[in-house]
């Protein structure tokens, strides 16, 4: 009786797949499918971690107190001063600008004057609503005795005028905190740098010391 | 009857598997070993080793911050200062030019320039102490390696030829090409100056580094008036100054090109007051002689990144 049962098993069902070899295989292909990734594990134990991330961890353990990127209270007075200055600077160089100039040199002043609108838009954008967008009244009065007469006058009194402005924006970065502010600071800065020797320049001076503006003027701040 | 339907199939189950059945559950393994591969996470980390071997290197943690960012500037103000020893040393600001007849000689006026970058590394070097990092006192590595190395090397001796390339002679306007390399690097000063602005973390800092800016683009400024006499604004500021008059864009500087060669690069000239705004922007060398084809050799100096920082495990070469 076995017997029969077994012969009449073997021929009837020879492509039936039994539950146990399903469970086989499903244990096999499992114990398969995780060799890789065993093996992944084991080297990555072995391994340090990677630069990249060491990098953001390290960096942020050494590094002080970030600075913050929009202007502080303090800064907003700071960036105010500035944009009057260069309301000062536009007003001085319209009223230059009404004298007769040789064509070479009105391009040159024309553009001066441009850069110093440019700069107190751009501090505008800064301030928002709290920007007075007015030039300053006392340093109009300080300066425009010697922005008068012939254009070689001129040159030197913008000359000294862009010299004041740099000394005062070195001023403002050693105490404005916020990053955006300073950044755009240090770019009127350096730009209004080269002014000054190319006004000096300009005005036939051949003297280095002078062109590279050796003598810096006196700091405007608190004086607006 | 019901019992030995049962039975027969119990049976039947346990019988052994023919070859059909073997070639199934091969495929049902390896499909369910990728199905699961598939699935699982695709950061396998390093491939694991086989067999003993040196472990992998630990990289000290390149930390950026102020004493980097500092001691970075000494040594651009070092390449600077050891580029212009170079030109002074071996006299390749004398001479003549033929692209700018009119310069002269301005070796006084680089030394002069040498000073300020003496003390600008100074400086530098000392709010990086100041931070409690070690100071730079050579050139910065990479500004050297990959920028002025090359220059000089094109500008004095050329390159030789080569299986594929025909040699390139010497610089057919030394004092041109090393005016042109001061008019670079004080701009690099100056911008790089400038971009360590929003990166440092204290005010006195950046007001330092600027004061040291403003020089470097006082003299670049100059420097562009004695290769570009006149040349005071860019022809797009001017053009917006003043929207009724024509203006014209300097020519780049004439190319004494050779009757029977190619047309050389032509080399942009520089103007006192390129823009508005200080610019960080690349500033872009052209010089040497020209290839077989006129190519020059065209650089731009970039101001100090990842690639060129002094991390605090790098050091000076010795000796």
């Amino acid at each position: 009786m076995d017997i029969e049962v077994t012969e009449i098993g073997h021929v009837a069902a020879p492509q039936r797949v039994g539950r146990r070899a399903l469970l086989g295989a499903g244990v096999g292909g499992a114990a398969l499918s995780l060799l890789p990734l065993m093996s992944g594990r084991a080297s990555a134990s072995t391994t340090t971690t990677p630069p990249g991330e060491s990098t953001s961890t390290a960096a942020a353990a050494a590094s002080t107190t970030a600075p913050p990127k929009r202007p502080t209270d303090a800064d907003v007075a700071l960036l105010d001063f500035a944009q009057q200055l260069e309301l000062t600077a536009r007003a001085l160089y319209d009223k230059a600008l009404a004298a007769k100039w040789p064509a070479d040199q009105l391009v040159v002043v024309t553009t001066i004057r441009e850069a110093h609108e440019a700069y107190a838009q751009s501090l505008s954008g800064l301030l928002g609503r709290k920007a007075s967008g007015t030039a300053s009244e006392a340093l109009l009065r300080q300066f425009s005795t010697a922005w008068a007469g012939t254009p070689d006058k001129l040159l030197a009194a913008a000359y000294d005028f862009e010299s004041a402005a740099v000394a005062t924006y070195a001023e403002i970065l050693g105490k404005l905190q916020g990053t955006d502010a300073a950044q755009l600071i240090a770019s009127i800065q350096i730009a209004e740098a080269r002014h000054g020797t190319a006004l000096a320049d300009l005005a036939g001076s051949s003297d280095v010391g002078e062109l590279l503006v050796d003598t810096e003027a006196a700091s405007l701040l608190g004086k607006g | 009857m019901g019992n030995e339907m049962n039975q027969t199939e119990a049976i039947q189950t346990s019988q052994p598997m023919g070859r059909r059945g073997l070639f199934r559950l091969g495929g049902m393994t390896i499909g369910g070993a990728a199905l699961l591969a598939a699935c699982r996470k695709t950061e396998a980390g390093t491939l694991g080793r086989v067999g003993e071997g040196p472990t992998n290197p630990v990289l000290a943690d390149p930390i950026v911050d102020n004493g980097v960012l500092l001691r970075t500037l000494a040594g651009v103000e070092l390449s600077i200062v050891n580029a212009y020893q170079r030109m002074l040393d071996e006299k390749l600001l004398q001479g003549t030019s033929a692209t700018f007849p009119a310069i002269g000689d301005l070796t006084t006026l680089v030394t002069t320039f040498q000073k300020h970058h003496v003390k600008a590394a100074t400086t530098y070097n000392r709010l990086a102490t100041d931070e409690g990092a070690e100071s730079w006192d050579c050139g910065n590595t990479h500004l050297d390696a990959a920028y002025l190395s090359p220059i000089f090397d094109r500008v004095v001796l050329g390159v030789k030829a080569t299986d594929n390339a025909k040699a390139i002679a010497p610089s057919d306007d030394t004092v041109r090409d090393m005016v042109n390399l001061v008019f670079a690097l004080e701009s690099l000063s100056a911008e790089s100056a400038q971009a360590l602005v929003p990166q440092v973390t204290l005010a006195t800092i950046r007001a330092t580094a600027m004061s040291i800016g403003v020089r470097s683009a006082r003299q670049a400024s100059l420097t562009a008036l004695r290769i570009n006499p006149s040349s005071y604004v860019s022809a797009a500021d001017a053009a917006n100054a003043q929207p009724g008059v024509t203006t014209s864009t300097p020519a780049p500087a004439a190319a004494p090109a050779a009757s029977d060669g190619p047309p050389l690069t032509e080399i942009p000239l520089p103007v006192a007051i390129p823009s508005q705004f200080g610019e960080l922007s690349p500033v872009i060398y052209v010089g040497g002689n020209g290839d077989e084809n006129g190519v020059r050799l065209k650089l731009n100096f970039e101001t100090p990144s990842l690639n060129s920082l002094a991390y605090p495990y790098n050091a000076c070469a010795k000796g």
